[in-house]
């Protein structure tokens, strides 16, 4: 149970335009204080993402997911190693630049004073202007738009407090493709959604990053969601990055199995993306 | 899809601006001393043309040496609290949040005692010493109610309220040594007066009071965004650290500032900012100017009626400020239709 | 329209408000006027004194309207015959009853600033006892002559010689000087009466709950020792918290009362009777207990008075020949009425 199974090393095909994502062993460590030793290592992980994909970040609890997301969102910057967008590296982007490629979509959204869906959306515009702003036309049309790729036109002048929690979603969505970004990352979105929730979420990003050039990353555990809508799965178990490839080249069943320490079966499908099987009795 | 304009905002606070001019001239009219309008009007012309000689000389007086300033007082002071009030209500994302909660205001008041103690023959220096007391207290707030660094919302809520304490219990204890005239003062002082001239000319006071209001206006922008989250806001580029500091000193330099001037009169900034969210939303850029013009229209009225009402007799401003605000507040608070 | 004029107008737009603002304030700042026409009427006989406080006051050449601040102020005023020049006095100067009907300028602590100068007074007289410092400060800046006396910490000689110089600052040196002078004999007189006895000791109760007396500095302190009586709590504070427990270790003589008009000593008499402790102490066994009226405790002509019947109650052997005197302790005296002379009209009071 602890020999790790090693890295593919298979060649893929080179993709036309250059990665838009770039991660280079990049790793990364944290302690309990600043003399002790470190709690937590994750890495080296390396691997790329490229325009309309969408990768899914694919672990077991604690295994360094969210740590690597952060990373990803430039919160962290890693230990060793290098993680670009578009050929930059993301720890020395400021601030405003950062927000103008990578939008995090966040789980919940706690409001202090009530706001109206539309305002809320707007403020994804903030990265593109000047620090004390007054939206512009051209601000408006974009928040509308996103708005609309969520399928979330007809909720504009709701209060966001009164929203279902789907609906917050969608909206917060919005607000994170009103900015515009080239790479989109999601932590667990599909927590607390029921299938049709999970389902129609995955396929609206899989509508986003198809159309509109997006890169989508999204950190999760559920193993049917990311081997039916990812391109690209990254499998990490405690901090370690064990695989990267396409779903078929990761979905192994004894890999998974050892991974998530259930008994799993994988079946491929006439689409050619696997199916995965639980057992209940061995 | 309306987004907030300039032109809003430009509007708004003309129409919030007239009415505070009628507050004014309405408040120049009353008082114990009888002067017409037209008098009123003729004096106030005369003296912005510098023609000093030609005003009666109790007009002069009355108007000039006694209403006007304490006007100006009033004006300054409003606005100051108001806006900190919404100032901290952000930083410290707690609707009941308002200038006094960090203790800003106990350090001025200790600052005042000691002045009293130290040179009680030196009046004029209670309000630079009071100012000096808070400035003190927000340091000392500051390095407490920082976490990993930064300031955090929950320390500096606690540090502030834990300062406020103990400069209560050190003021009690100070104030049994005072002699009965300084006793008296300080309480007076504490309850919050507005008749007792500034002995900093106001131009300054109005100059940092527009450098700390317009400070905070700054990142109106950015506190909007960090009432949805901090982490959210500093997703889309906002640098929360900077703006919590920038946030942090303006609204407490705004309340040493009134503190210092007129004592700690109550209510006005936790009402106001409440009061413009009811009217015209929670946006930062419409709250910050509505709720000063609207802070000083408050003052203003309560200050008139804490004059008027029982002449010759001078009611405390800060029960004024409560019973004329918190009508208002109830009645738009059943109004709210969502 | 207006949207697009302002874009990008906002922040200059703001700025000069501010600058606007911050020019006017100026015309508005109190400090720009000083001494208005009274004083300088007549330069050359303006005369410059200084009040108790150490404040340099410019006089006018006349005084001819006087507002006073604080009720023992008032009564001065009127022992002084002044009363036609009296403009205003506050809510509470009740002594005389005359003075109510004054017109007022609001309470003491804080009065009205505005009153104060609608009255055009070219003198103010202020107390340190019941005055703010700011009151004051706000009316010299204003240009109004402020005549502040000192009030807690004067002796009973010092108070007179503040009479005397009040009287000389309104123009009623004679007067001031004749009405001293009759205060003082009868203050002699009580002193020579009592040179041979022993000083009563007894409690001096400001406030009951808690327990506050009065500090060796204060006036009622020197009042007390001019009518025979020495408090039991020699203090360098002025209104010293007392407990309880000191009272009965130290048992004074005679407990004194400066209550309201609807207090006689007969019934505080019975109030304490009934309460723990106080029940026991030897002053209330005995009945010893002393009721001066509030009005009479004051650095006013009047205090003479209640020095005198402080006296009497205390020291009654020393008033034993004086047989036309009904001396119980347990009557309810009310505050002698002071005639334009200086003398009470309470015959029973001696000379």
């Amino acid at each position: 149970m602890s020999t790790p199974v090693p890295l593919p090393t298979a060649p893929r095909p080179i993709p036309a335009n250059a990665p838009r994502v770039k991660v280079e062993q990049a790793s990364y460590a944290y302690a309990a204080t600043d003399r002790s030793a470190p709690k937590f290592t994750l890495g080296p992980v390396s691997f790329e993402a490229n325009p309309r994909e969408l990768v899914a970040i694919l672990g077991p609890n604690a295994s360094g997911k969210s740590t690597l997301l952060r990373l990803l969102a430039g919160m962290e910057k890693p230990l060793s190693g290098r993680i670009e967008i578009d050929g930059n590296e993301i720890s020395t982007l400021d601030l405003r630049t950062r927000a103008q490629r990578i939008a995090l979509v966040q789980q919940e959204s706690e409001l202090l004073f009530p706001l109206r869906v539309w305002e809320y959306v707007l403020q994804g515009r903030y990265p593109h202007g000047r620090r004390l702003r007054f939206e512009s036309d051209e601000d408006c049309l974009l928040a509308g738009n996103a708005l609309a790729q969520v399928g979330a036109d007809a909720l504009r002048d709701r209060w966001m407090d009164r929203l279902s929690g789907g609906e917050k979603q969608r909206v917060i969505l919005a607000r994170a493709l009103a900015q515009q970004p080239s790479l989109l990352l999601l932590d667990e979105p599909t927590q607390h959604l029921d299938i049709g929730g999970k389902v129609e979420l995955l396929r609206r990003l899989r509508k986003l990053a198809d159309g509109n050039r997006y890169t989508v990353l999204v950190v999760t555990h559920e193993l049917d969601l990311a081997a039916e809508f990812a391109d690209r799965v990254v499998l990490l178990q405690k901090g370690k990055c064990l695989r990267v490839g396409t779903a078929p080249e990761v979905y192994e069943p004894a890999l998974l199995s050892e991974v998530f320490e259930a008994p799993i079966e994988v079946e491929t499908r006439a689409s050619g993306r696997p199916r995965v099987i639980l057992r209940g009795n061995p | 899809m309306r987004p907030l304009t300039p032109g809003r905002v430009g509007a708004i606070c003309l129409g919030l601006g007239l009415v505070l001019f009628a507050a004014v001239v309405v408040s120049l009219r009353m008082g114990a001393y009888p002067i017409a309008i037209s008098d009123i009007v003729t004096s106030l012309v005369q003296g912005a043309l510098g023609r000093w000689n030609n005003i009666p000389t109790e007009s002069r007086l009355v108007i000039f040496g006694l209403r006007l300033p304490r006007i100006a007082l009033g004006v300054l002071v409003g606005a100051s609290l108001a806006t900190s009030g919404a100032g901290f209500q952000a930083l410290l994302r707690n609707p009941l949040a308002d200038p006094y909660v960090l203790g800003v205001s106990s350090g001025a008041a200790l600052g005042a005692i000691v002045s009293l103690i130290a040179a009680p023959h030196a009046p004029a220096l209670i309000q630079v010493a009071a100012f000096a007391g808070a400035l003190a207290t927000i340091a000392v707030v500051y390095f407490l109610g920082r976490r990993g660094g930064q300031l955090d919302s929950a320390t500096l809520l606690l540090a502030g309220i834990i300062t406020a304490s103990f400069l209560s219990a050190v003021i009690m204890f100070l104030m049994t040594t005072l002699s009965g005239r300084d006793l008296r003062g300080m309480a007076f002082w504490l309850m919050g007066d507005l008749q007792a001239p500034s002995t900093v000319s106001a131009k300054w006071l109005y100059i940092v009071m527009g450098i700390a209001v317009g400070s905070i206006y700054s990142t109106a922008s950015d506190l909007n965004l960090i009432l949805t989250g901090e982490n959210e806001a500093r997703h889309l580029g906002v640098n929360v650290e900077r703006v919590k500091l920038v946030v942090y000193v303006g609204a407490s330099l705004l309340t040493g500032l009134a503190v210092s001037v007129s004592g700690a009169i109550g209510y006005v900034g936790l009402l106001v900012p409440h009061l413009m969210r009811m009217l015209f939303g929670s946006d930062y850029r419409l709250l910050i100017p509505t709720s000063a013009i609207s802070g000083a229209i408050l003052i203003v009225v309560a200050d008139t009626l804490a004059r008027t009402v029982v002449a010759p007799t001078e009611l405390p401003v800060g029960a004024m400020t409560a019973l004329a605000g918190a009508p208002v507040f109830i009645y738009l608070m059943r109004r709210r239709v969502r | 329209m207006t949207a697009r004029f302002f874009r990008g107008r906002l922040r200059p737009a703001v700025a000069l408000t501010a600058m606007l603002v911050s020019f006017a304030a100026p015309r508005a700042d109190a400090s720009r006027f000083t001494a208005s026409d009274g004083a300088q009427a007549s330069g050359t006989n303006a005369r410059v004194v200084v009040d108790d406080v150490g404040r340099r006051v410019v006089m006018p050449a006349q005084v001819n309207r006087i507002v006073t601040l604080a009720p023992n102020l008032t009564e001065t005023v009127y022992a002084l015959g002044l009363e036609d020049k009296l403009a205003g006095d506050t809510d509470v100067c009740d002594t005389p009853p005359a003075a109510k009907r004054k017109p007022h300028v609001g309470e003491p602590q804080n009065p009205s600033l505005e009153a104060i100068v609608a009255l055009r007074p070219d003198l103010v007289l202020a107390t340190t006892s019941i005055n703010v410092e700011s009151t004051a400060d706000a009316l010299a800046r204003l240009g109004i002559a402020v005549y502040t006396t000192a009030g807690d910490t004067q002796t009973v000689v010092q108070m007179l010689d503040s009479i005397a110089r009040m009287a000389d600052l309104m123009g009623a040196g004679p007067q001031g000087t004749e009405l001293v002078a009759r205060l003082r004999a009868r203050l002699d007189s009580l002193h020579a009466r009592l040179a041979d006895r022993p000083m009563a000791h007894v409690l001096f109760v400001v406030w009951e709950d808690p327990l506050i007396t009065i500090g060796q500095n204060t006036f009622i302190a020197d009042a007390l020792r001019w009518g025979g009586a020495e408090s039991i709590v020699l203090s360098s504070q002025n209104w010293p918290h007392l407990s309880l427990e000191e009272v009965v270790r130290l048992q004074p003589d005679y407990i004194i009362f400066a209550g309201g008009h609807d207090e006689s000593a007969e019934s505080e008499l019975a109030e304490l009777r009934a309460k723990p402790i106080w029940r026991d102490l030897d002053a209330v066994e005995a009945g010893h207990v002393v009721n001066l009226s509030e009005e009479s405790i004051r650095p006013a002509p009047g205090l003479v008075d209640a020095i005198e019947q402080l006296a009497h109650d205390v020291h009654p052997d020393a008033f034993a020949d004086k047989a036309e005197m009904l001396n119980t302790k347990f009557e309810m005296r009310p505050a002698p009425a002071i005639r334009g002379d200086g003398g009470s009209e309470c015959d029973s009071c001696g000379r």
